[in-house]
């Protein structure tokens, strides 16, 4: 199950990965699942392992159905795949592999520009409506971001997603933009995590200033209304 | 229903219920008899995608001493517009809003498929919900740095109006004031000193609570209250300075020489964030999350010295009566655990550090609160941080999963007065243990009807911050044991049973000896076979128990091997921290822990589960083990030896490669489901972690008795531990002998 919107089918996929633990810090570290399946919303559900079998009320512990004997050499091959033989099912997780998908670059590569413009004109946009002191912070923000880029410090995927938040962002899709924000935080925080709160403001501060902008041109709009009723208004020259 | 075991899963499934008998005994005297006490596992929040909470608040008893709400066991008269309590039988009239109900037009609180019922109540002021962060600067450098990343990312998934703080700690405890300013300022304690609650909020400035000046009129939409306080901000503003100060933060500066441990302030960091939270937001929902690399070494609630040389307490100690800070540690945190309780606030334990950090002392913050407990290695590891990016999850609607606040009230038929519960921190699979006691003297007659009700009423504070109130009602049979007990025993619900002990066992081990608990058991357990076997007397090899009963003593034998109870094989954190996680799961969780689940996957069918036995340890098997704390994959001789041979990468063998992916991908769907993450163990016959599985299998056959069965399957267990089959057969001794 994926979230596969058209031309964002491959950075959606990229994203639901799953990666090896810590093995230095805990032997046994469980894998790490990026943002994306963890949010998965239910999807196929495998049945729950939680059955149990009784111990024969007779004592004798269960004979198992095949015998093998202890200590095998030489063996011989598994069952071959033939029509005979059953499969054994087969997962429904969407990626299993432990190492991050790791996507051709067929398309071109996502540019600093592409994404720090945009950026920087929706904080200028919101300069008039926030606070000077929020709008230094963010813009110290961007400015540490484009610096990052620029020096090569972002990896592809981080490269990819930011490109994606921005066209969110830039069509007003707060909520998609927000989330997107989100998962580069859980996936990719040590890269981020010093500028990404400045984004994350931003559309924030984006979001109230488009809802004002919103109310201001409805009430407008009654207004202009209202104008249109009386007779002579006159278009300036 | 066919059968009981439907009827007791459709009751699960619709109302978070699971009793130990599903028809009562009608006497005192016979409920005793019964050996299983009359008793229930509730799950109050139990996740409900198909129960849409109703936007009004439940209609009340009239009788002030009973206050029961209207419920599908109620007798209704649409026509009088009336309807009759059903624990206290007080005729009570519809309030106004209900001049239209009918037969044919019922209120949904009325319907038999709702007897769990959720109601959102739309008046009084809603509070944004509170996190204060207090944070162990004691840390090797990688580790504060993965902390505090995990820190910066949580700004990301807290709601924008909840509201932040943070202390930090090391040998002194420092309360930072979170504001916009460029100059970052905070309040500096020494480590060594308690403060009572009136010093702490003296030497803050809190001279009054930082509630909201105004009440939300009814009917108009949410207004923000103006609440917050120098300490706790709204996320919304103040997540850049916060990211930054995050950032900014060092290693406790003090220098630690050779053979030291860092002097850790843990009591009185603690002490003082319940004593800002009790000042500023009493009795709303908040949480103190405590993140901690070590063991607390100075001031109160100090759990050992700063000598290496001097380890910290065993069960071993503990036993000798050589734990010197224990009793007193204990008792600082029993005291904050209690105020905070008493607030309405709870308190996490975020405990990484590769040798104990006093979980022990410091467990009732958590169980008293219903606050987390998570144990791991380091903050540097994917079990922590994917652990406690899991706190934040959603649920179906976009909420998050947890709950605060909450009272739970339990009303029986017949029985004046009602109980009542505290539970600060809730969430959807947090259950609890309902103990009964039937109060009808021996002989009475059988109540009219001839059922008895009881209704559970969970108030608490939603995580979207509305208040809402779950009320689950539910009825069972009664049943005169003597002429009835076949009908008694065919409504045993075993696993409710098994870890319903299981709880009072654990409860018990907490005050009593090791060896007195397992006699305890043991002795329960040979009474109920004593009572509901089947068997003649002195015969042991005709003893059997109905299906209903047929798990029950695998149960009881599994349980007494296990961690909750073994205590010696686990530090006394490890320890704590088990008993902790048993205490708050639901049924299905709780049953792993007690008896881990075995399933086999082998090229002889689907995934099969198997006996938690040595004879299920085979060579062309993989096995996954689930004991809830860890995930165990297990490869048999033959299958390490064709992956080794690389059968899984030929297209012609391509079963070979489904088979060994297989349990990968039922292991991944159980990490990603449970919380706390679990240990994640990928072994293979002869491998060293192979022990994790080794350990947990019945031992029914040892280097003692490798040829006792006449057998040669299976992997002998090199131990002297009782299999199940001489635990069974010594219970079946018993059970039929006129000596017990």
């Amino acid at each position: 199950v994926t979230r596969c919107v058209a031309g964002l089918a491959e950075v959606e996929m990229a994203e639901l990965y799953v990666k090896p633990g810590n093995k230095e810090r805990g032997w046994n570290d469980p894998p790490q699942f990026s943002y994306g399946l963890q949010t998965l919303a239910g999807g196929p559900k495998r049945t729950p392992l939680t059955k149990r079998v009784a111990a024969p009320q007779d004592g004798s512990p269960r004979v198992p159905t095949s015998q093998t004997s202890p200590g095998i050499p030489p063996v011989g091959p598994p069952p071959p795949l033939s029509k005979g033989s059953r499969p054994p099912p087969v997962g429904s997780c969407p990626a299993s592999g432990v190492e991050p998908i790791n996507f051709p670059v067929i398309e071109s590569e996502t540019l600093l520009e592409d994404v720090l413009k945009p950026l920087e004109e929706a904080l200028e946009d919101c300069r008039g409506h926030t606070k000077k002191q929020v709008c230094d912070d963010i813009s110290r923000r961007l400015a540490l971001l484009r610096e990052q880029w620029a020096g090569g410090k972002l990896s592809v995927p981080v490269r990819k997603r930011m490109a994606l938040l921005v066209r969110e962002l830039s069509s007003h899709q707060w909520d998609a933009a927000d989330d997107i924000h989100r998962s580069l935080m859980v996936d990719h925080v040590t890269e981020v995590s010093q500028w990404m709160v400045g984004v994350k403001r931003l559309i924030a501060e984006k979001r109230n200033l488009s809802s004002e902008e919103e109310a201001d041109e409805e009430k407008s709009t009654a207004t202009v209304e209202e104008n249109q009723m009386a007779p002579g208004v006159q278009e300036a020259p | 229903m066919a059968t009981y075991l439907e009827f007791i899963q459709q009751n699960e499934e619709r109302d978070g219920v699971r009793f130990s008998w599903n028809v009562w005994p009608s006497s005192r005297l016979e409920a005793t008899r019964m050996v299983v006490p009359l008793a229930c596992l509730l799950t109050p929040l139990k996740e409900r995608p198909d129960l849409p909470p109703v936007q009004y608040e439940p209609v009340l008893c009239s009788r002030t001493t009973c206050r029961a709400i209207l419920n599908p066991l109620c007798q209704v008269d649409y026509r009088a517009k009336l309807w009759a309590c059903n624990f206290c039988f007080q005729r009570n009239q519809f309030p106004p809003v209900y001049t239209c109900i009918s037969e044919v037009n019922q209120p949904a609180e009325l319907m038999p498929q709702f007897s769990t019922i959720e109601y959102v109540i739309q008046r009084g002021a809603q509070y944004p919900l509170i996190f204060l962060y207090v944070v162990d600067t004691c840390l090797e450098e990688d580790d504060l740095q993965a902390l505090k990343e995990s820190l910066q990312m949580s700004l990301s998934l807290l709601p924008p109006d909840a509201l932040v703080g943070l202390i930090t700690f090391g040998r002194m405890v420092q309360v930072h004031e979170l504001s916009c300013e460029r100059i970052s300022k905070s309040y500096v304690f020494r480590g060594t000193k308690d403060l009572t609650a009136k010093q702490i909020q003296d030497m803050l400035g809190l001279t009054k609570p930082a509630m909201p000046m105004q009440q939300a009129r009814p009917g108009q939409p949410q207004e923000q209250p103006l609440v917050s306080s120098r300490f706790l901000q709204p996320v919304h503003k103040i997540d850049m300075n916060l990211t930054d100060l995050l950032g900014e933060l060092q290693r406790d500066p003090w220098p630690v020489t050779q053979g030291k441990r860092p002097l850790r302030s843990t009591g009185v960091a603690l002490s003082i964030a319940v004593g800002l939270l009790e000042g500023t937001f009493p009795n709303t929902g908040a949480r103190i999350m405590l993140f901690t690399g070590g063991p607390p070494t100075q001031g109160p609630g100090m759990v050992v010295g700063d000598e290496l040389k001097v380890p910290i307490r065993s069960w071993h100690d503990i036993e000798k009566d050589n734990a010197r800070f224990m009793k007193k540690a204990t008792k600082h945190y029993e005291m904050l655990a209690n105020r905070t309780a008493t607030n309405g606030h709870c308190i996490d334990i975020y405990a990484c550090a590769l040798d104990q950090t006093g979980l022990l002392e410091m467990k009732c913050c958590a169980n008293l609160t219903g606050g987390h407990m998570v144990m791991g290695d380091s903050f540097n590891t994917s079990l922590f941080k994917q652990t406690f990016q899991k706190i934040f999850s959603k649920d179906f609607n976009g909420d998050f999963r947890m709950a605060f606040g909450a009272t739970l009230e339990v009303k029986e038929l017949g029985v004046g007065g009602t109980s009542q519960w505290k539970i600060c921190g809730l969430d959807p699979t947090s259950t609890l243990g309902i103990y009964f006691e039937v109060v009808s003297q021996h002989n009475a007659p059988v109540p009219q009807g001839g059922r008895g009700a009881i209704q559970y009423v969970t108030r608490y504070q939603h995580s979207s911050t509305q208040r809402r109130i779950r009320v689950t009602t539910i009825a069972r049979n009664w049943a005169d044991a003597q002429s009835q007990l076949r009908h008694i025993e065919a409504a045993f619900d075993q696993e409710a049973a098994a870890v319903l002990m299981a709880r009072l066992g654990v409860f018990r081990a907490e005050s009593e000896e090791g060896p007195d608990v397992l006699r305890w058991l043991d002795r329960q357990l040979i009474r109920l076979c004593q009572k509901f076997g089947q068997y003649n007397k002195e015969d042991p090899t005709s003893f059997r128990l109905s299906d209903s009963f047929s798990l029950y003593p695998q149960f009881m034998f599994h349980l007494r091997r296990s961690p909750f109870l073994q205590v010696f094989n686990n530090s006394p954190d490890e320890s704590s921290y088990y008993r902790h996680h048993f205490a708050r799961q639901d049924l299905t969780q709780s049953l792993i822990m007690i008896q881990p689940i075995l399933y086999s996957y082998s090229f002889h069918g689907p995934p099969e589960p198997v006996l938690l036995d040595s004879s299920s340890i085979l060579a062309d098997r993989i096995l996954l083990m689930d004991t809830f704390f860890q995930i165990v994959i297990y490869l048999g001789e033959t299958i390490v030896q064709w992956r080794k041979a690389g059968y899984q990468d030929m297209p012609e063998y391509e079963n070979f490669r489904h088979l060994l992916q297989a349990p990968l991908d039922d292991a991944q769907e159980i990490l990603q489901a449970r919380f706390p993450m679990p240990r994640y163990i990928n072994t293979e016959h002869g491998g060293s972690q192979a022990r994790f599985l080794l350990s947990k299998v019945n031992p029914s056959q040892t280097h003692n008795n490798l040829y006792a069965w006449g057998q040669e399957t299976g992997a002998p267990i090199l131990t002297d531990d009782v299999s199940l089959q001489v635990f069974v057969d010594h219970l079946k001794k018993l059970a039929v002998s006129s000596a017990c």
